[in-house]
């Protein structure tokens, strides 16, 4: 009888506080009554700035409106006040530093301070403090605090200390929420998996997530997202959770849950971004590509259509190419299109040699000739290996030994 | 040749998977991921149309969507003139890098092949014409290839202070190595006013007919395996 007295005693003095803290904390009021289901706390808990939740606490004790006798603030609670208050003036600090030094900045490069995107204070960055430094967070940077120093949870108990969340003490609640609700979704599964025996549905392959494309978050992206600290034990449990769910027969149901834990692999946007072909005077369609790279050698390419299969290389026929082999390449992805004859191909090839030119020239046509056959064709050629930049180059030698990997040969003595 | 099945099932130890590998079957190209300067999710390409058309059919194509797929390499093409065994084969031939001529001799060698093929053709009566084909010179080199890989190889394992030469079985891809490099040392050895690709073409062709020097290497070893039956139980004691 106590307990329920306490409930209802504090669900009342969280209304008498107004909105703003009810929905700050993320928590309704029936999670508030008697824990029923586990999954109803997995919810993740919102940051929230510090100096908001000081200002609310402060003002708490409203003459104006009718309170019940004065809690004490439990240790818990003070120690976080404090903690918060610490972390607020710090990041007001890093801000207005950040401000300064966005103006100083704006005036050497004579811009507008207020106008200046991040990508402008970037490339400022870059052209003031030049670095040949290999890891990118290793290089100056300039960024607000809020991108630089990770957030942090907002109050996790009441001023009495009592913990919002059921999984408090777990001290990764969001974590341990999230296998939760793998866990549950999984039975889930299972009850409908029973209950489709049952009626002796088949099942087909639809059914099942397919999760090629895509892969987990990382163990920083998804302590991001948490807003916790994920160690490395803790993220294989995640992923073999996650990837036990995915193998269920009827995962697809769950698409969104797991989705979200995952990214995909290529960039789909750049993907179906495809030039349309402009026109000659004679009416006769092209589209250039620029910049085709493999190796050394670089490669504008033109393609024509309708055309007659004629070759343009620096001015110079298909013959500009002696070995079989290159000529071969440059014909890979007309021959694979079934476009032989029909178009014709204007290319300047420069730097590097016969291979990378052929190569250059290869990569330049491919991407070109998408604005000539339809989308099913373009997956095609992107599976043929054709639309993917060749980036290997050669190894450099490196000191003290023969070539690149190879070591002298060892002496004894 | 049946002594030696048997050997290899005294050898026991084999299991299923291995024996199955001893089928003559198609080199498996292994890519090693190793070294790779691509990610590790990149696929290989599909870059014949056959072999493209095959995955559409059975819907393998759906889980490579949106899979990051690597680069053709430079010796790739859906040209019908491709051969994935030959390209390897002349890569054996390749000596210091110069993959040109080591393509042309090949080339140049299955020329000869067909011309002497098609001399064949002409050669016979009428009524014999309809039973000759005319193969294809890749055809050829495979079936010859396929008539030269051994079973079985001697590997020297040391026992007790004594190297012994212990008969193994030898898997498929290491097999093809071995007829490989049988087929370049058989036309190495000659006169020298002989060419490499007219040995080579000469070799092959009768390869393929079971009979000549690389056949004889392989059926040599295949013989002192037998001989040396009796140290194969060093293999695993």
């Amino acid at each position: 009888m106590a307990t329920t007295m306490l409930h209802k005693h504090r669900v009342s003095v969280l209304f008498s506080f107004g909105r703003s803290l009810y929905r700050r904390i993320n928590v309704s009021q029936g999670e508030f009554g008697l824990q029923q289901k586990c999954s109803a706390y997995s919810r993740p808990i919102n940051t929230l700035s510090a100096s908001e939740a000081v200002a609310e606490i402060k003002n708490m004790p409203d003459e104006s409106r009718p309170m019940p006798a004065k809690k004490p603030i439990s240790k818990a609670m003070k120690a976080y006040l404090l903690q918060a208050k610490n972390y607020d003036e710090f990041m007001k600090k890093q801000n207005t530093e950040f401000q300064i030094g966005r103006r100083h900045l704006a005036n050497i490069m004579s811009m507008d301070a207020d106008t200046m995107t991040q990508e402008d204070i970037d490339q400022a960055i870059e052209f003031l403090f030049p670095s040949g430094l290999y890891e990118p967070r290793a290089r100056p940077m300039m960024k607000s605090p809020e991108l630089i120093f990770p957030p942090k949870k907002a109050a996790e108990f009441d001023e009495s200390g009592r913990p919002y969340h059921s999984l408090f003490y777990t001290m990764n609640p969001n974590f341990y929420g999230l296998l939760q609700e793998a866990v549950t979704e999984y039975v889930n599964l299972n009850k409908e998996e029973d209950n489709m025996i049952r009626k002796r549905i088949s099942f087909n392959s639809d059914m099942k997530i397919i999760l090629s494309g895509s892969d987990w978050l990382s163990q920083e992206k998804l302590s991001n997202l948490l807003i916790e600290q994920i160690d490395d034990a803790q993220y294989e449990q995640f992923k073999n959770v996650m990837l036990r769910l995915a193998e269920h027969p009827l995962s697809n149901k769950v698409k969104d849950f797991i989705m979200k834990y995952r990214y995909s692999l290529v960039n789909e946007a750049a993907l179906a971004e495809i030039p349309k072909p402009s026109y000659e005077k004679d009416g006769r369609a092209y589209v250039t590509f620029k910049g085709a790279r493999r190796k050394n050698a670089y490669a504008d390419v033109t393609v024509h259509m309708p055309g007659t299969g004629k070759f343009l290389i620096n001015d110079c026929d298909i013959e500009y190419f002696q070995d079989i082999q290159s000529r071969e390449q440059i014909t890979f992805p007309l021959i694979f299109t079934a476009l032989l004859g029909k178009v014709d191909v204007t290319a300047t090839a420069i730097q590097g040699g016969t291979t990378g030119q052929s190569g250059a020239v290869r990569f330049g046509l491919a991407m070109a000739l998408r604005s000539f056959v339809d989308d099913k064709m373009v997956e095609r050629m992107r599976l043929a290996g054709l639309l993917q930049v060749d980036w290997r180059t050669r190894e450099r030698k490196k000191p003290g030994q023969p070539g690149a990997r190879r070591k002298p040969t060892w002496k004894a003595r | 040749m049946s002594s030696l099945t048997k050997l290899i099932s005294t050898l026991a130890r084999v299991s299923d998977t291995k024996l199955a590998l001893l089928n003559h079957s198609n080199v498996q190209i292994i890519s090693s991921a190793k070294m790779s300067q691509y990610p590790k999710y990149f696929i290989d390409p599909t870059f014949r149309n056959d072999e493209l058309n095959a995955l559409y059919e059975t819907g393998e194509v759906k889980e490579k969507a949106l899979v990051p797929c690597r680069a053709a390499l430079t010796e790739h093409t859906s040209s019908e003139f491709y051969s994935s065994f030959t390209r390897k084969f002349i890569n054996h031939v390749m000596r210091k890098g110069n993959k040109q001529l080591a393509r042309e001799v090949v080339e140049k060698a299955f020329e000869v092949i067909k011309k002497t093929q098609i001399q064949k053709y002409h050669s016979l009566p009428p009524e014999k014409k309809v039973d000759f084909t005319i193969r294809d010179p890749h055809e050829l080199f495979h079936q010859a290839v396929i008539n030269v890989k051994p079973i079985m190889v001697l590997t020297p394992i040391k026992r007790g202070g004594v190297r012994y030469q212990v008969p193994v079985p030898v898997d498929d891809l290491q097999a093809t190595i071995l007829a490989y490099k049988w087929f370049i040392e058989a036309s190495k050895d000659k006169e020298r006013t002989v060419r490499f690709y007219n040995k080579l073409a000469k070799e092959i062709m009768d390869a393929a007919n079971n009979t000549g020097r690389v056949v004889k290497k392989k059926l040599d070893l295949h013989k002192q395996c037998e001989a040396n039956r009796a140290y194969a139980h060093y293999r695993w004691n």
